[in-house]
């Protein structure tokens, strides 16, 4: 009893930091989502209806019938297609990284790894700025295809669906480092030489043996990339130059210029929802992958 | 031909010609591996694994490599796998060069001391692997998974996970998995260390048993003398990157050659002494003993002697007196620990024959006796 007392009394902390930091604000999302939006921004805290919700996906013709309207819709298929583009772009930079990382001798493996990290230490917007900079025309990529005679004319690819994809595989390159380094580390190098004396040269080996069990790493690797991806709006507004709306724009934009704060959260709560359930079925997925190797 | 006898009869017949010289005479049969004038070193050249290795392994031979860990056996088997290159000399199996070939291109598979059976395949899976690697027929693997499990009795587990599996028969997975490539020469690096002492009885019987039944070359690597004892047909001993003696277990056991070898193989007692006549020797106490080899005057030698071939009985009965320190009961055997001067020690085993108790007591003055034939001379 006094045992149970102790272990609440010690949880109670880390409890209260989760409670204030993640389940209120939730909350009180989930909340505004629900209610009328006010005059000039914010809400109305005692009008409750579910317009945001049927707002995503259907707007009032003239005579006030609930229409189909797509908009929304691409702008999410849009933006779950660039997520997942940019999550395979930066696994295949990734994944031969991390494999020589883990290859190498303990000391500069450490070195390695810090160096992966050495872009958490600056700011994100700063990096984005520095890719403007080397990106756009006149830029230092530009110019230095036109004096090697590469290209004879402006780059162009400031301010394009490229630009957002290069800038975002940038930022979250690390995140799919990590994971999948970390499972190479750990993988028996004794299983690559007993692979090799069986008669697999290098590619077999990498493709029956180092794959497979890097498997946990590849699939964690994307889900960090994915997710966050999937609600970045620092990099398409800078790099894409807010021409094709992502959705972390359109939120930002409800919250901002639009005032519309319900339509926002039930926005935000739509993606929420979608990332759930991919996570839910890779969970339940994954286990039962595990159950069939244990 | 599987050999584990050690008697007298067997070592008569058996030890000629081969002990001793790091070489085997070719004429018994086909040569499976020759190694010539081995070289490897590690760390920039500051650690030498191999110092000069020389060695040829006959066809279908349980050949075992047998020295304390960084002797240097495992290195040279991961040379003759290809997992490491040497500095210098040449291996070649069956009279094909193996250097400059990658592990995945030499006609030997390695069974490894932790399994490195693959975790994601299933029994199945694994064995079939070398096969599919040789683009082998579906017929033709299904056909050998099924005699390679056949083979290492592990029939109704082919869908098994290794996870599921206990050490033994993950170790039987790993040895079908080599096997099934029919690989001329099979490496083994201390493939039964991980299992318990029960189970790896089970298992030295069985390797001699799927070494019979497969009839190729097992090259074996153990730390542990006893496993190479039971299960060779000739021994290696390694120290220090150097090949000290080659034979036959019971030559090993019975006629070492350097000190190390009396010293690691089994129990020895090794006496200082002078030689004084060609076969009479003097050690410390004065007093001589007779031994059945021959060699100049005047040498200062190590004389070796088992425990179980030293002869004690009352006093004055032998030429060496002295008193019993200790006794030590060790259920088959009983170990004497008998002190013949100040800082000079004898032990001698006898066999249980006569029931639990001793036929000495501590502290009662006994006499040891040589036979002359028990006596090895190690010349330093």
């Amino acid at each position: 009893m006094s045992n149970a007392r102790q272990r609440a009394g010690l949880l109670a902390p880390s409890m209260a930091v989760i409670g204030v930091l993640l389940v209120l604000p939730l909350g009180l999302m989930a909340f505004v989502s629900t209610l009328e939006r006010g005059p000039d921004g914010g809400v109305i805290w005692s009008r409750h209806t579910l317009d945001a919700y049927l707002q995503f996906l259907f707007e009032r013709d003239l005579l006030d019938n609930l229409v189909l309207n797509t908009d929304y819709l691409q702008i999410f298929a849009r933006s779950i297609g660039l997520a997942a583009t940019t999550a395979v772009l930066t696994l295949a930079i990734a994944f031969p990284i991390a494999l020589w990382m883990a290859f190498q001798p303990p000391h500069r493996r450490t070195l390695l790894l810090f160096v992966v990290t050495v872009p958490f230490w600056t700011n994100l917007l700063v990096r984005n700025y520095a890719w403007i900079l080397l990106l756009r025309n006149g830029g230092v990529i530009d110019r230095l295809l036109q004096a090697t005679g590469l290209t004879h004319e402006p780059l162009n690819v400031l301010y394009s669906p490229l630009a957002t994809g290069i800038g975002l595989v940038y930022s979250f390159l690390p995140f799919m480092i990590l994971p999948i380094y970390v499972s190479l580390e750990k993988l028996d190098r004794r299983l690559i030489e007993a692979a090799f004396d069986l008669g697999a040269d290098r590619w077999h080996a990498l493709i029956r043996i180092i794959l497979p069990l890097s498997m946990p790493g590849i699939v964690g690797g994307l889900i960090l990339v994915f997710v966050p991806c999937l609600g970045a709006f620092v990099t398409p507004a800078l790099l894409g130059g807010g021409k094709s709306l992502m959705i972390g724009s359109l939120i930002q934009l409800q919250f901002g210029q639009s005032r519309n704060w319900p339509f926002g959260a039930a926005l935000a709560f739509v993606l929420l929802a979608l990332i759930l359930c991919a996570l839910l079925f890779h969970a339940l997925r994954y286990r039962r992958l595990a159950g069939r190797l244990v | 031909m599987p050999r584990v006898a050690m008697s007298e009869g067997d070592l008569a017949q058996t030890s000629s010609g081969v002990a001793g010289e790091g070489r085997a005479s070719p004429a018994e049969g086909e040569i499976a591996v020759d190694c010539r004038k081995l070289v490897k070193r590690f760390a920039g050249g500051s650690v030498v694994a191999l110092d000069g290795v020389s060695l040829t392994i006959r066809a279908n031979e349980f050949f075992t490599l047998l020295g304390p860990s960084g002797c240097g056996k495992t290195t040279l088997l991961r040379l003759i796998a290809g997992f490491e290159t040497q500095d210098e000399g040449s291996i070649l199996v069956h009279g094909q060069s193996l250097d400059g070939l990658p592990p995945f291109r030499r006609p030997v598979n390695t069974v490894f001391q932790s399994y490195a059976v693959f975790p994601h395949m299933s029994v199945e899976e694994n064995i079939a692997f070398g096969l599919q690697m040789q683009r082998r027929s579906r017929a033709h693997i299904a056909s050998r998974v099924k005699e390679m499990l056949a083979l290492v009795r592990l029939e109704g587990l082919e869908k098994r996970k290794p996870a599921q599996l206990s050490g033994g028969q993950q170790q039987r997975v790993a040895l079908a998995r080599a096997l099934a490539t029919e690989p001329r020469v099979l490496l083994l690096d201390e493939p039964l260390s991980a299992l318990d002492q029960k189970l790896r009885a089970g298992m030295q019987l069985e390797l001699k048993r799927l070494q019979n039944e497969v009839g190729i070359t097992f090259i074996f690597v153990t730390h542990d003398q006893h496993e190479a004892l039971t299960m060779s047909d000739r021994i290696a001993v390694m120290n220090a990157g150097k090949i000290l003696q080659l034979g036959t277990p019971a030559e090993i056991y019975e006629r070492p050659t350097a000190r190390f070898v009396a010293d690691f193989i089994g129990d020895t007692n090794l006496i200082e002494a002078r030689r004084v006549g060609p076969a009479r020797f003097r050690i410390l106490s004065g007093v001589e003993i007779e031994a059945d080899e021959a060699g100049p005057v005047g040498d200062e030698v190590i004389l070796a002697v088992r425990p179980e071939r030293t002869v004690l009985a009352a006093p004055g009965q032998g030429p060496l007196a002295g008193t019993i320190e200790q006794i030590v009961y060790e259920g088959t055997d009983t170990t004497y620990h008998v002190r013949l001067a100040p800082g000079v020690r004898f032990r001698v085993c006898e066999q249980n024959r006569g029931g639990g108790s001793p036929r000495f007591r501590q502290g009662e003055a006994v006499s040891l006796a040589l036979p002359a034939n028990a006596v090895r001379v190690l010349v330093e």
